[in-house]
């Protein structure tokens, strides 16, 4: 009981470290905290496929980027005012995420990997080669935050709260999902669909509303994201963006509610210093992951938990294991 | 569930305090420069010769400056437009630079000079060449000691339409927004001087085959040449598949600025001889600051200079003039600039330049043909240069920007839709051969 005392005391100093952050954090903290907040909402879309449903989706970053796209058609290119292209941002998005769920949630495993890879690739082609509408490499830019009910949002440090009030919310109806019984629900069928088909469960349609919650998700990062930044470009959907996020999960680890949000804060807080050390750094970077997933397979939280919990590391010990027993062979001999 | 967010926690004390704990630095006694090009990726080469240019520049001064320390902090965007506002902005809040300089492609620039738009530090373009940088989206704070892609591809098409007659030109491009400059520009000055028609055809980027491209074009419609509007591993591609097909022998070939340069250059086919195009230097320049320029690049890094490299060189040189002119006080950053508008650059290798009202470079451009050298490897040889050749070519900068930017169907095709306003000027450009 103490223990777990100490951990929600622990866990308010965080949330009030995070809320006092503009008034000790530079002005670039703030920035790369902003960032790291929407990309963990792609990262919380991308995890919680894996972590209830077993699947992994690549084209999670396609929503992020159609809702910036639709925001820039509407808002930037027509002028409309908040909140009209972002509600359609988001209908748009469920919507869309709706479509392609009734399609990719009829497949499994290595199918639904490549299916959802062929999605995401046709979206950032779509981008890319249409000039017409959607300006090809140059994308859109010149979003400006806006004023809401006497907020001005183009403060930085505003902007900061209101992405870090909505990133709270996010998980708490996250966490209320994850409990619920529709979340319970989605854990049996990641084990087994066949047994909850049987059980009278309509498998198929779970995981399409599932695929429709997390696009949501996905969609919001992508509102945060574009007045952040400013522009949505092709790159802003790229492959390597994907492939980034699904290391932001496999990071944090992709078995804990909490991994895409511990591992969007560590990768893009290693991009942020190990850039500055030196000009090799995607290499530094690739390395550590590579490590992460040899080492620690379920992420730094699964590292924290096994150290918590006395476990030994596996691979560690394994690897300890083989050397002293060579030692102690070498040293008899 | 529970328990494992609460075990989250250790971790995310730790990150806090490795934040908290301040990064940025920076001693009084230093002026910052903030390098944003890309150093890695695709187009590292860009960032590479980027860097040996303005290197050489700062190598010469020792990196100091009227008693000052001169720090440069290279930022890599891999030319991601998204990854450039973020670096822009790390230079900006984390290093506090005092100037930014680099940007490569033209829609890196308008979207790092979008970021940067009320914050106040000047931005020395070095090669983003998108016109409205120093244009329709210009503010004062917006340096450009270099180029746009109008600037030279103007005289390039009115010195066909005007000198070798052309009428009809069939136009091979990229499809973004610096092909578009360049093909607009070219159509000014083409129509201008009496061309007809440019039939233009876009590809996506990268296209690398191009056979159907190629074998599409309509010989028997009395164009009088073929231009491919593109660069870097598209246009070797091309020029390799155009000499593969023959058509050497058929219709000439013309490139924009960027088609001929090195180090592409030296990739292509020896057929190409005779192709023409215009860009801001000539490998045959002869001056004595052409020269000088050479010969310190070859001895520093052991290869010729691009153009790029030059670029890089002189931006990076009008920088280290500003902060000595004002003897290393750069607190006021519109004086900077102001000290920037002032330094003599008439100095600069590839041509005497100065900045006109928005901060754009007024320079020489030279027309070139592809030309076989004495030990047969192809190079630019310049046969006519045009002296002060503005951004806004010939015309009154009001009128100029009255249309829009250049878009992929703008400006029109044929000289009967183009507008009357740009067909005639009061004074057009004066072609002198290369030797005078």
């Amino acid at each position: 009981m103490g223990k777990k005392r100490l951990s929600l005391i622990l866990g308010i100093a965080v949330l009030v470290l995070l809320i006092l952050l503009p008034f000790y954090g530079s002005r670039y903290t703030i920035t790369t905290f902003t960032r790291i907040i929407y990309l963990a909402f792609l990262a919380l879309s991308v995890g919680t496929l894996v972590r209830q449903g077993g699947m992994i989706s690549l084209t999670q970053t396609a929503f992020f980027g159609a809702a910036g796209y639709i925001i820039g058609l509407l808002g930037v290119e027509r002028g409309w005012v908040f909140p009209l292209p972002e509600l359609i941002a988001i209908l748009g998005v469920l919507l869309m995420a709706f479509i392609l769920g009734l399609v990719v949630m009829r497949t499994h495993g290595t199918v639904f990997l490549m299916l959802t890879l062929a999605l995401g690739q046709i979206c950032w082609a779509f981008a890319r080669q249409n000039t017409s509408l959607l300006h090809g490499w140059a994308g859109i830019r010149g979003f400006r935050p806006f004023t809401v009910l006497g907020i001005d949002f183009t403060n930085p440090n505003n902007y900061y709260w209101g992405a870090l009030a909505l990133l709270l919310l996010g998980l708490f109806v996250l966490w209320l999902i994850t409990n619920s019984p529709f979340g319970l629900a989605l854990n049996g069928i990641r084990e087994s669909p066949k047994r909850m088909a049987s059980l009278g469960y309509p498998v198929y349609w779970l995981r399409v509303i599932l695929f429709v919650i997390t696009a949501l998700y996905a969609c919001v990062g992508g509102i945060i994201s574009v007045y952040a930044t400013g522009i949505i470009t092709p790159t802003t959907i790229q492959m390597s963006r994907t492939i980034l996020i699904l290391l932001m999960v496999i990071l944090g680890g992709s078995r804990y509610f909490w991994g895409p949000v511990v591992g969007a804060v560590i990768a893009v807080w290693l991009d942020v210093l190990i850039s500055q050390m030196t000009p090799r750094y995607n290499t530094v970077i690739g390395l550590i992951f590579v490590a992460v997933v040899v080492l620690a397979p379920n992420g730094i939280i699964g590292l924290l938990d096994d150290i918590r919990n006395g476990v030994k590391l596996p691979q560690l010990k394994r690897w300890w294991n083989s050397i002293s027993a060579k030692q102690s062979r070498d040293s008899s001999v | 569930m529970k328990k494992q967010a609460l075990r989250m926690i250790p971790l995310f004390v730790l990150v806090l305090s490795l934040i908290v704990s301040p990064i940025a630095h920076g001693a009084e006694n230093e002026i910052k420069i903030g390098f944003l090009s890309a150093f890695t990726g695709v187009f590292s080469s860009f960032g590479k010769m980027q860097q040996e240019g303005a290197v050489l520049a700062l190598e010469e001064v020792d990196y100091e400056v009227a008693g000052k320390k001169i720090e440069v902090i290279y930022a890599d965007d891999q030319l991601d437009n998204d990854l450039a506002v973020l670096r822009a902005a790390q230079l900006v809040e984390q290093d506090q630079v005092d100037v930014i300089t680099g940007l490569v492609s033209g829609d890196e620039g308008l979207t790092v000079g979008d970021f940067m738009r009320g914050k106040d530090i000047p931005v020395v373009v070095m090669y983003s060449a998108s016109e409205d940088m120093t244009m329709r989206e210009w503010y004062p704070f917006i340096v450009r000691p270099t180029w746009t892609g109008a600037q030279p591809m103007d005289v390039f098409g009115y010195w066909l339409a005007k000198e070798l007659g052309y009428k009809k030109i069939y136009m091979i491009g990229e499809d973004y927004s610096y092909p578009y400059n360049q093909i607009g520009g070219f159509k000014r000055g083409f129509f201008r001087g009496g061309g007809e028609e440019v039939t233009t055809v876009w590809h996506p980027v990268p296209q690398g085959d191009f056979s159907s491209l190629i074998a599409t074009i309509p010989l028997d419609q009395g164009y009088d040449a073929v231009l491919y509007n593109g660069a870097g591993s598209d246009a070797i591609a091309f020029v390799k598949q155009w000499v593969e097909l023959g058509m050497h022998d058929q219709i000439p070939l013309l490139g924009q600025s960027n088609t001929f340069e090195r180090p592409d250059l030296e990739s292509m086919p020896k057929e190409i001889v005779g192709s023409y195009s215009a860009h801001l230097v000539a490998d045959n320049l002869a001056t004595p600051e052409w020269i000088e320029f050479r010969d310190k690049f070859v001895e520093r890094w052991g290869h010729l200079p691009s153009a790029a490299s030059e670029f890089a060189y002189v931006s990076m040189k009008m920088i280290l003039r500003a902060i000595d002119l004002l003897d290393g006080d750069v607190s006021d950053k519109m004086a900077f600039v102001e000290a920037m508008r002032q330094v003599d650059m008439s100095d600069a290798p590839r041509s005497p330049l100065y900045l006109d009202d928005y901060n754009a470079a007024v320079q020489n451009v030279y027309i070139r043909q592809v030309s076989l050298d004495e030990n047969g490897e192809l190079y630019n040889k310049g046969i006519y240069r045009v002296e002060e050749v503005s951004q806004f070519g010939p015309y009154n900068p009001e009128i100029y920007m009255s249309y829009p930017e250049d878009v992929g169907n703008y400006p029109p095709d044929t000289r009967a839709q183009m507008p009357a306003d740009l067909l005639q000027v009061e004074k057009d450009y004066e072609f002198i051969p290369f030797e005078q």
